[in-house]
C-alpha cells in the first residue's frame, strides 16, 4: 500500500470515528412520574455548557485517537514511526553484517533482527524514492530500486556474513546513507552517514583464537593454540576439544570478568586432522564464537615419489623427516600414481606430469624445452617473494651452471644477476603445479647448504597443498588466483570472484572448507570467527549521540503493537469514564 | 390490590383518633368537642333561664345559692368532617406509591369510622374526579375498601383547579387530608392556600418512592412524563443524578416548609417504609393521629 493510500485510510478511519461519535444514538426511554423536577435540573444544567463542551471535546479527541491508533496498528505506515522518516531521493541502507550482530538481545531476538526491522522501517519510509540495500560483507545486494518488494525479499534472505571490508560500501548517487550497526567493529565513515545503532550490551564468552602450529621440540607433531575470552560477569566456562570426534580435552574454567585465558594442547602425529574446540557458559549471548575449528595438515605426511638415477642426496634430505613419506624409483620404473608430489631428479618425462612435480635440472629433451643457453656461475642475488622461495637464503648457494627453458607455461620466480631463470613455476591454472629448479646437485653446492631443505620444504608444501591450511577468519576472504573451487562445510560451493591476482569469496559460516586448485590439489582449512571485537559484546564504537533504533529490550516489539495496546487502553478508559459519566 | 387489613392492625387503629388542631361543628352527635353548646357531657357554662328552656337543665343548686334560675350549658359533641382527598393523577401510577396512598386513605377512613366522624373521600387529577361518603360506623369500611380498590391513577395533575373546585361547593369546614406526591407543574401552593383560606384544617401526606428521587438511569435517556406523555432527552451523568436528588429534596423541603408556615400538617410517607410504621409512628409523630 502506498503511503498516501495509508494516510488516506487513516484520515478516513478517524473521520468515521468522529462522525459515529457525533451521531445521535436512540436513547433509552424511562417513564417518570413528572418532568417537573427534571425540567428544573436540566434547565439549570444548560448553564454549565462550558464543562459539557469540554467533556464532549475530550471524548471526541479520545475517540479519534482510538481510531487513529487502531488505523496505525493495522496499516502500519512507516511515517508513523517518527524516527524512521527518511529523506526523499535515493536512500542507501547499509547493514553491518558482522558476526556480533548475531548476539541475542534481552527482547529475545538478535541485533540482526533489530537491524532488519529498522531497515524495513527505513525502506517503508522512503516516500517512494529509490532504495539501495548493502551489507558490509556483500556490498550492494539490492537496488537502487523503488520496488519495496525487492528490498523486502532481499532483507528476508540476508544473514550476517562477517565484517567484510573496513570501508563501507559506496552507493552511487545516494542522497542519504543509513548505516545500521552495533558498533562492534569500528569503521571509518563519512560525516554524512547516518548511523543507527542496534547495540545492546550483553555478557558473552567466546573463543577468540584457535589454530594449530608446529611443535617446537617435544614429542608431538603440533599443538593447538586456544584463546578464550569471558566478556561479562565471572562464570565457569566448559571447554571441550576433540580431534576427529575423539575428545582430547575436557576442562571447566573459572573465568573472571574480562579475563582472557590461553591454552595449548599437544597433538600427536597421525590421526584425524580435524580439530574442534567448543565452549559452554551460562552468560553467553553469542553462539557463533562458541565453536572453533583447526585443520592439522601435518598429521599426515606428504607422499613423494622421487624419480632419478642418483637420488642419494634426496634420500639424505628426507631421512628422518616425518612430514615426508618418500618413495624412490628409477625413470624406467616410474609410473604416475596417487602421490602428492613427484620429484624428478635431473630427469623429466616427455609430457607434463599428471601430478604436481618438482624438477631439478631437467634434461633438454623433456617437455620443458631446454634452451641451449647456459649461464656459467650465475649469481642469485635476492630471494623472491613467491611462497616457494620464502626463507630461502641464496647467499650460501654457489651455482656453477644454470639452464634456461623455453616452455611458455613457465614463469621464473628467481633469476640470476644476468637474468637467467634459476627457479620457475608453471602458470597453467588448470594443470598440476610444477616447480623447476634450473640447477642440480651436480651444478651447485645445493646438497650442502641450508637453502635446500627450506626450498624443498616450501616447494613440497606449495605443490601438495594449493592453499595454506592456516585457519582463516569468517567473512570476506582472499585466495590465490589458482583456486578454482571452494566448498563450504555443508557441501555447497562458495561463489568466487576473480580479481586481478586473487580470488575472493565470502566465508559465511565457521567450519572446514575445502579449496581446490586448478591442478587437482585440495586443501582443507578451517574458518573461525575468533575475534575479540566480535566476542566482546559489552562495547560499541557507535556513539551515544547516534540514533538508536526504536527496538530495544521490551521495545523490540514492533511499534504498531504499542498503537494497538494504546487503542485498547483508550477504549477501556473511555468505557470506564463513560460508565461514570465523566466523559460522554 | 387488596386493602383488607389484618384484625390485629385494625385493633391498633381503633385506639387512634384523627387529631384536628381546631374544633369544627359537625352534623351529627359524636364524641368530638365542638364550639357549639348543647347536650354534651362536659359542663360548659350557665345562662339565665328563659321561657321555653328545658326544665331539666335548670341548676337548682345554683338557684338555692343565688336565688336565680340558671340553666346549665354543656359542650356539644359532634362528629368531625374529614375530607380525604387522594391524588389519582398519572404521577401516582407507580404501584408502590398508589398502593401506599390508598392504604393510608383506608387506614384514616377506618380511624374516622371508629370515631363516627363524617368522612368524605375525594379523588383528583386534573380536577375533582370522585366524591363519596361512606357513612358512619366501622361496618362501612368495606365500602371504602371497595371504592379505593377500584381507583386507577391516570391523567395530569392540577391541584389548584381541583381544590378550587372542592372549595366552590358548600360543605362543612373540617379536616382536609391531601394524599399526593405534590408533583404538580402548576405548583402546590395555590391549591393548599385555597383550602386554608376557607378555614379547613389541612394535612398534607407526601407520598414518595425511591424512583421519584433517583430514576436509576445513566447515559443518554429519553424521559417520558407519566402524566402528559411529554418527552425530554438528557445525558444523565452521576452529577446530574445528584442534582436531581437535590432538586427533589428541595421540593420536599419546600412543601414541608410551606405547610409549616401556613399551619398545615405534613407527614412524608416513603414507600420503602413499612405501611404500619407510617401509620402508627409517623402519623403520631406528626401529631396527626393520637
Amino acid at each position: 500500500m502506498a503511503a498516501w493510500q495509508a494516510w488516506g485510510l487513516l484520515a478516513g478511519a478517524t473521520g468515521l470515528a468522529a462522525y459515529l461519535f457525533l451521531l445521535k444514538v436512540r436513547p433509552r426511554r424511562i417513564r417518570i412520574p413528572s418532568l417537573l423536577l427534571w425540567g428544573r435540573v436540566l434547565d439549570d444544567k444548560r448553564e454549565l455548557t462550558l464543562w459539557e463542551r469540554i467533556r464532549r471535546a475530550v471524548s471526541l479527541v479520545i475517540t479519534a485517537a482510538i481510531a487513529l491508533a487502531l488505523g496505525l496498528a493495522f496499516l502500519r505506515p512507516a511515517r508513523a514511526a517518527g524516527t524512521t522518516e527518511t529523506s526523499r531521493g535515493r536512500v542507501a541502507i547499509v547493514l553491518d553484517s558482522s558476526w556480533s550482530m548475531l548476539a541475542r538481545t534481552r527482547g529475545g531476538g538478535t541485533r540482526w533482527d533489530r537491524a532488519i526491522a529498522d531497515a524495513r522501517r527505513l525502506a517503508a519510509g522512503s516516500s517512494g524514492g529509490e532504495i539501495a540495500l548493502a551489507t558490509t560483507a556483500d556490498g550492494l545486494v539490492e537496488g537502487p530500486t523503488n520496488d519495496l518488494a525487492l528490498i523486502e525479499a532481499a532483507l528476508d534472505r540476508l544473514t550476517p556474513a562477517g565484517p567484510g571490508a573496513a570501508a563501507l560500501p559506496r552507493i552511487a548517487g545516494a542522497d542519504s546513507v543509513y548505516f545500521i550497526t552495533d558498533g562492534a567493529t569500528a569503521r571509518p565513515r563519512d560525516e554524512t552517514i547516518l548511523v543507527r545503532s542496534v547495540y545492546e550490551s550483553a555478557a558473552n564468552a567466546g573463543i577468540t583464537a584457535f589454530d594449530i602450529r608446529p611443535s617446537i621440540g617435544g614429542t608431538t607433531a603440533g599443538e593447538a593454540y586456544l584463546e578464550i575470552g569471558n566478556f561479562g560477569p565471572a562464570q565457569t566456562v566448559h571447554l571441550t576439544l576433540d580431534r576427529g570426534g575423539v575428545q582430547v580435552l575436557d576442562r571447566r574454567l573459572d573465568m573472571g570478568d574480562g579475563e582472557i585465558l590461553r591454552q595449548t594442547v599437544g597433538l600427536e602425529r597421525g590421526g584425524d586432522p580435524s580439530v574442534r574446540a567448543r565452549i559452554e557458559a551460562p552468560g553467553n549471548a553469542l553462539a557463533i564464537d562458541d565453536e572453533a575449528f583447526a585443520w592439522f595438515d601435518r598429521a599426515r605426511p606428504v607422499a613423494v615419489t622421487v624419480v632419478g638415477q642418483q637420488p642419494a642426496w634426496l634420500v639424505r634430505l628426507f631421512a628422518g623427516n616425518h612430514d615426508v613419506n618418500a618413495t624412490f624409483v628409477s625413470p624406467d620404473a616410474y609410473r604416475p600414481g596417487k602421490e602428492d608430489v613427484v620429484i624428478f631428479d635431473r630427469w623429466a618425462p616427455k609430457d607434463p606430469a599428471e601430478r604436481p612435480a618438482l624438477y631439478f635440472a631437467p634434461p633438454a629433451d623433456s617437455w620443458l624445452l631446454a634452451d641451449t643457453a647456459v649461464e656459467q656461475k650465475p649469481h642469485w642475488q635476492t630471494a623472491g617473494t613467491h611462497p616457494v622461495l620464502r626463507g630461502v637464503d641464496p647467499f650460501t648457494l654457489t651455482i656453477e651452471r644454470a639452464h634456461a627453458y623455453k616452455s611458455p607455461e613457465l614463469v621464473p620466480i628467481a633469476q640470476s644477476a644476468a637474468g637467467t631463470p634459476l627457479v620457475y613455476v608453471n602458470r597453467a591454472k588448470d594443470g598440476p603445479r610444477a616447480v623447476v629448479v634450473t640447477f642440480g646437485p651436480a651444478d651447485s653446492n645445493l646438497t650442502s647448504v641450508p637453502a635446500l631443505p627450506v626450498l624443498a620444504g616450501n616447494a613440497l608444501a606449495w605443490l601438495s597443498r594449493p592453499l595454506d591450511s592456516t585457519a582463516r577468519r569468517a567473512g570476506l576472504a582472499s585466495f590465490e588466483e589458482s583456486i578454482v573451487k571452494l566448498t563450504a562445510p555443508g557441501g555447497a560451493a562458495v561463489p568466487l570472484s576473480r580479481l586481478p591476482g586473487e580470488t575472493v569469496g565470502v566465508l559465511r559460516a565457521p567450519g572446514f572448507y575445502v579449496a581446490e586448485g586448478g591442478g587437482g590439489g585440495r586443501t582443507t582449512f578451517a574458518v573461525n570467527v575468533s575475534d575479540p571485537e566480535v566476542s566482546n559484546l559489552a562495547r560499541t564504537s557507535a556513539g551515544a549521540a547516534e540514533a538508536s533504533t526504536p527496538a530495544g529490550g521490551p521495545g523490540q516489539r514492533p511499534w504498531w503493537l504499542y498503537c494497538a495496546v494504546a487503542a485498547f487502553v483508550a477504549i477501556l478508559t473511555e468505557w470506564w469514564t463513560w460508565l461514570r459519566r465523566i466523559t460522554v | 390490590m387488596s386493602l383488607r387489613f389484618q384484625d390485629q392492625f385494625l385493633k391498633k387503629l381503633e385506639y387512634l383518633q384523627v387529631v384536628s388542631r381546631r374544633e369544627f361543628a359537625g352534623r351529627n352527635r359524636a364524641d368530638r368537642r365542638t364550639p357549639k353548646k348543647g347536650r354534651g357531657i362536659e359542663f360548659a357554662d350557665h345562662r339565665q333561664y328563659a321561657r321555653g328552656d328545658d326544665f331539666r337543665h335548670i341548676d337548682w343548686k345554683a338557684y338555692k345559692r343565688v336565688n336565680r334560675l340558671l340553666l346549665r350549658l354543656f359542650e356539644e359533641e359532634q362528629d368531625l368532617p374529614i375530607y380525604l382527598i387522594l391524588d389519582v393523577s398519572g404521577s401516582m401510577a407507580e404501584a408502590a406509591k398508589f398502593d401506599l396512598a390508598r392504604q393510608i386513605a383506608a387506614a384514616l377512613c377506618y380511624v374516622g369510622l371508629v370515631h363516627l366522624d363524617h368522612l368524605t373521600i375525594l379523588t383528583f387529577s386534573r380536577g375533582l374526579a370522585h366524591e363519596s361518603s361512606p357513612g358512619r360506623g366501622t361496618g362501612r369500611i368495606f365500602r371504602v375498601f371497595d371504592l379505593l380498590e377500584k381507583l386507577e391513577a391516570a391523567g395530569p395533575t392540577d391541584l389548584r383547579e381541583s381544590l378550587k373546585e372542592f372549595a366552590s361547593r358548600s360543605r362543612p369546614v373540617g379536616l382536609t387530608v391531601i394524599i399526593s406526591d405534590f408533583l404538580d407543574p402548576g405548583g402546590f401552593e395555590a391549591g393548599l392556600k385555597i383550602l386554608r383560606s376557607i378555614g379547613h384544617d389541612v394535612f398534607a401526606i407526601h407520598v414518595a418512592s425511591p424512583a421519584d428521587r433517583d430514576p436509576g438511569a445513566i447515559g443518554d435517556v429519553r424521559f417520558v412524563d407519566a402524566e402528559t406523555g411529554e418527552v425530554r432527552d438528557a445525558d444523565v451523568t452521576p452529577r446530574l443524578v445528584a442534582a436531581y436528588a437535590r432538586a427533589w429534596e428541595t421540593h420536599a423541603t419546600e412543601l414541608q416548609g410551606f405547610c409549616g408556615r401556613y399551619g398545615m400538617g405534613y407527614v412524608r410517607a416513603d414507600t420503602e417504609r413499612p405501611f404500619e410504621e407510617i401509620v402508627l409512628q409517623a402519623f403520631r409523630q406528626g401529631r396527626f393521629l393520637e
